[in-house]
């Protein structure tokens, strides 16, 4: 909904949401995981069982890239199988294996469009937790000679250091002049610790939906504005910050919002949590131009283990 | 310098400081600087101009410097925090145009002010607020009452920093969500008995409680306690005394009153549909020394007819020269109608509850955009709309996510928000170029098409001067 089709006639994703910057577009493997008790598997692709209406519907490799070109996105995936951790060896084998295979078949699929040339298709490396099919996943994908590699089946369940094992391991594998985008990914401390490893994209539903739960992501580590101890406080989440959620609204009336509901409080707590990501984001950026990433890691942790009670209270 | 006294001039010097901390620190200690300077001055109108010359030569730059008499300024804040002027008066119909001037804002009457019930417009930043072009919202006592409570407001510097709402704020008196919300609300003559919902316990809203709260809250305009009962009542014995009541309830609130410098206590005319009712209760209410009047007990379940000679028969009587508000109004036709009966300002969620369900407002009614019609309308909501969502959205798109995107909600508020803004403009316009009753005309064929206009609104408007086209 509302389907790739009508999207298209409406003139691609772009015209449709009025939103003129790049767009990247998963490929519905994700879903193989998340909703594998409404879809069966078979080499061809997947038959999904709506979530919504119940109604049918395929998707193969080739369907999928199908529906990115007609939503016009600026960067598609393809089709793989994303499965859960943790898993046995046979089956992160199996699938990593029938990725590879769907990778090719995206690879083709994705050269029939005419003007592929304006856009990238990215291979997901698999393999789950084992190193060893990570490194097989990478080389091979390697050799297809994409625009672009993702890192997938991670932070599906894992504990930080295994992923982190895999990123280690996954990384040196993969073309060092072509992005590596780790999907799914994830805390503000996910992300230093995996840009530090040479991940250069990520994707996270964290700090939309901790917006809405309440919950801002700052430098003084995550708040909970849910909790009592904000009714009363006239200062606002930052006051360094150039965000206007973040420096021009209270924290009581922050709390306010958010206990009554109102959706202004997920607004402006999302609103915040973006631009905190953008933030560090821009922060890293900075330091590795500096030579001096290592130090940011360490000083951005600092102060998210310190925390923003008033020295008093400690 | 003694800038109290009335007849003093004063001198006002603009300083522009870039908004951020460096800068407002920096400001901050040239200002220091500038003021010791002046009061060194001997005689300071003589010697200001050099001595801000020399200053200038400094990084801050000084933009206006005037000199003008507080005098009327004071006066006026001392007594009344509103000033009114009827600047246009239609030659045909009671409507006029008017400007309203708050402690916090400058506002164009007629009026229509969105409901912001919880300190918060749903969904809207205080900027789209402001860019929809209201200046004036409310605010529900009962709820703030509440959550998060008056003293937490008031220790937070009032409703209009808590919520950075730079612009006019309305409270209302809390009695009248009291009596439809909670279950058992008894009304005596000490105030409205209630049990709280929450641990059971047994409260009282008096009078003085409520002119407490909303002197807490701190809004421009403030709201009597009144006896509100339904309009519906068949009691006329009850409507007497609920009418003799919130005339003694209007003294208790305006002897508490502690903000009279800065906050308007408006009383509301009661009476239900009893017209001899509605005339004693004016005649009581001009007596009282006010800056305005708010036409309640309306707008419940009486019927259309009924409504419409209430508030013809209220504004005959209230003073031409002060703001006439009626609760809880309304939807775009009653609008333009009351509009024509010479009714100043309203209030009203329809626009912002629509919004909720999916639905856009247009001259011609409501587009209900979940509608499968407007699936391949690419056409905006309304392309005479200046407001964000028409000059960004289509309707096709709103249709794929209205009622399942919180962000379709926002999007239909700040259009069905500025439709009701943009009604109210045109409107005084109208007013102004002598064109109000072509207006209502055109307005009325739009909303119905056929000609099939309901009976009310032929004799409302045939009441004020104003034939419907046939």
């Amino acid at each position: 909904r509302p389907g790739p089709e009508r999207v298209s006639k409406l003139g691609g994703l772009h015209e449709f949401a009025r939103w003129p910057y790049p767009i990247l577009t998963d490929s519905g493997g994700f879903q193989v995981m998340s909703l594998s008790a409404l879809r069966k598997m078979s080499e061809q692709g997947v038959t999904f069982k709506s979530h919504i209406d119940g109604a049918k519907f395929e998707m193969s490799p080739e369907r999928s890239i199908e529906i990115q070109a007609l939503l016009d996105s600026d960067i598609q995936m393809q089709l793989d199988e994303c499965i859960a951790l943790p898993a046995d060896a046979t089956e992160i084998e199996r699938a990593m294996e029938l990725s590879l295979r769907w990778a090719d078949r995206s690879l083709t699929a994705f050269h029939t469009q005419s003007d592929h040339n304006a856009r990238a298709m990215f291979g997901i490396v698999q393999g789950g937790d084992n190193e060893a099919l990570r490194v097989k996943s990478a080389q091979a994908l390697g050799a297809m000679n994409m625009k672009g590699y993702s890192i997938g089946g991670l932070a599906v369940g894992e504990p930080q250091d295994v992923m982190m094992r895999m990123l280690d391991v996954t990384c040196p594998e993969l073309p060092h002049e072509k992005p590596r985008y780790l999907m799914g990914v994830g805390t503000p401390d996910d992300m230093l610790k995996a840009i530090a490893r040479g991940v250069d994209m990520f994707d996270c539903v964290m700090p939309t939906r901790a917006g809405r739960h309440g919950q801002a992501f700052t430098r003084y580590g995550k708040i909970n504005l849910r909790n009592a101890r904000h009714a009363d406080d006239p200062r606002p989440l930052d006051e360094n910050s150039t965000c206007p959620a973040a420096r021009d609204y209270s924290r009581a009336y922050l709390h306010h919002l958010v206990r009554a509901n109102e959706s202004l409080g997920g607004m402006l707590l999302t609103w915040n949590n973006l631009s905190y990501y953008q933030d560090i984001m821009q922060g890293a950026r900075d330091a590795i131009e500096a030579g001096t990433y290592a130090d940011y890691m360490a000083a951005t942790s600092e102060g998210w283990e310190r925390g923003d009670l008033p020295v008093y209270a400690a | 310098m003694a800038a109290d006294e009335p007849g003093h001039q004063v001198h006002v010097i603009n300083i522009d400081i870039q908004d951020n901390h460096e800068e407002a620190t920096l400001g901050g200690f040239l200002i220091c600087e500038l003021a010791t300077i002046l009061t060194s001055c001997e005689d300071l109108d003589n010697d200001i101009d050099e001595a801000l010359q020399e200053f200038e030569i400094k990084r801050v730059i000084i933009c206006a410097v005037c000199v003008f008499d507080m005098s009327v300024s004071v006066a006026n804040k001392v007594k009344h925090p509103l000033q009114f002027t009827v600047l246009a008066q239609c030659p045909t119909t009671k409507a006029r145009v008017g400007k309203m001037v708050l402690p916090h804002s400058e506002v164009d009457t007629p009026v229509f002010m969105p409901v912001g019930t919880q300190g918060t417009m749903k969904g809207l930043l205080p900027q789209e607020i402001e860019a929809t072009g209201s200046k004036l919202i409310l605010g529900n006592t009962y709820h703030l009452g509440h959550r998060p409570g008056s003293s937490l407001i008031a220790a937070q510097g009032g409703l209009h920093r808590f919520m950075k709402w730079d612009h006019g704020l309305l409270t209302d008196s809390g009695g009248f969500q009291m009596v439809s919300l909670l279950k058992l609300a008894e009304i005596t003559e000490e105030g409205v008995r209630f049990q709280s919902p929450y641990d059971g316990s047994a409260s009282v809203l008096t009078p003085e409680r409520s002119i407490e709260i909303q002197n807490e809250i701190g809004a421009d305009i403030i709201m009597q306690l009144d006896d509100v009962v339904s309009s519906t009542c068949p009691d006329r014995d009850r409507v007497e005394e609920a009418m003799h009541r919130t005339v003694r309830w209007l003294d208790r609130c305006l002897e508490a009153h502690q903000r009279k410098a800065d906050q308007s206590l408006f009383p509301i005319v009661q009476g239900g549909l009893h017209e001899g009712l509605r005339k004693q209760c004016v005649e009581e209410l001009l007596k009282r020394d006010v800056s305005g009047y708010a036409i309640g007990g309306l707008s419940g379940g009486e019927s259309k007819d009924q409504f419409w000679r209430m508030v013809q028969v209220s504004t005959d009587l209230l003073p031409k020269d002060k703001p006439r508000y009626l609760m809880g109004v309304g939807v775009a036709v009653d609008l333009v109608v009351c509009v024509a009966l010479g009714c100043d300002m309203f209030d009203c969620v329809f626009p912002t509850r629509t919004a909720r369900f999916g639905c856009a407002l247009v001259d011609e009614g409501q587009l209900n955009l979940s509608k499968s019609k407007f699936q391949k309308d690419f056409r905006p909501i309304d392309d005479s709309c200046p407001c964000s969502t028409c000059s960004r959205h289509s309707r096709a798109f709103l249709h794929q996510i209205a009622t399942h995107e919180t962000s379709a909600c926002h999007l239909l508020s700040v259009h069905n928000i500025t439709f009701q803004m943009r009604l109210m403009r045109r409107m005084a316009e109208a007013i102004r170029t002598r064109s109000f009753p072509e207006f209502i005309q055109q307005f009325m064929l739009k909303v119905f098409p056929e000609k099939d206009y309901p009976t009310w609104i032929s004799d409302s408007l045939r009441a004020v001067g104003v034939t419907l086209v046939n």
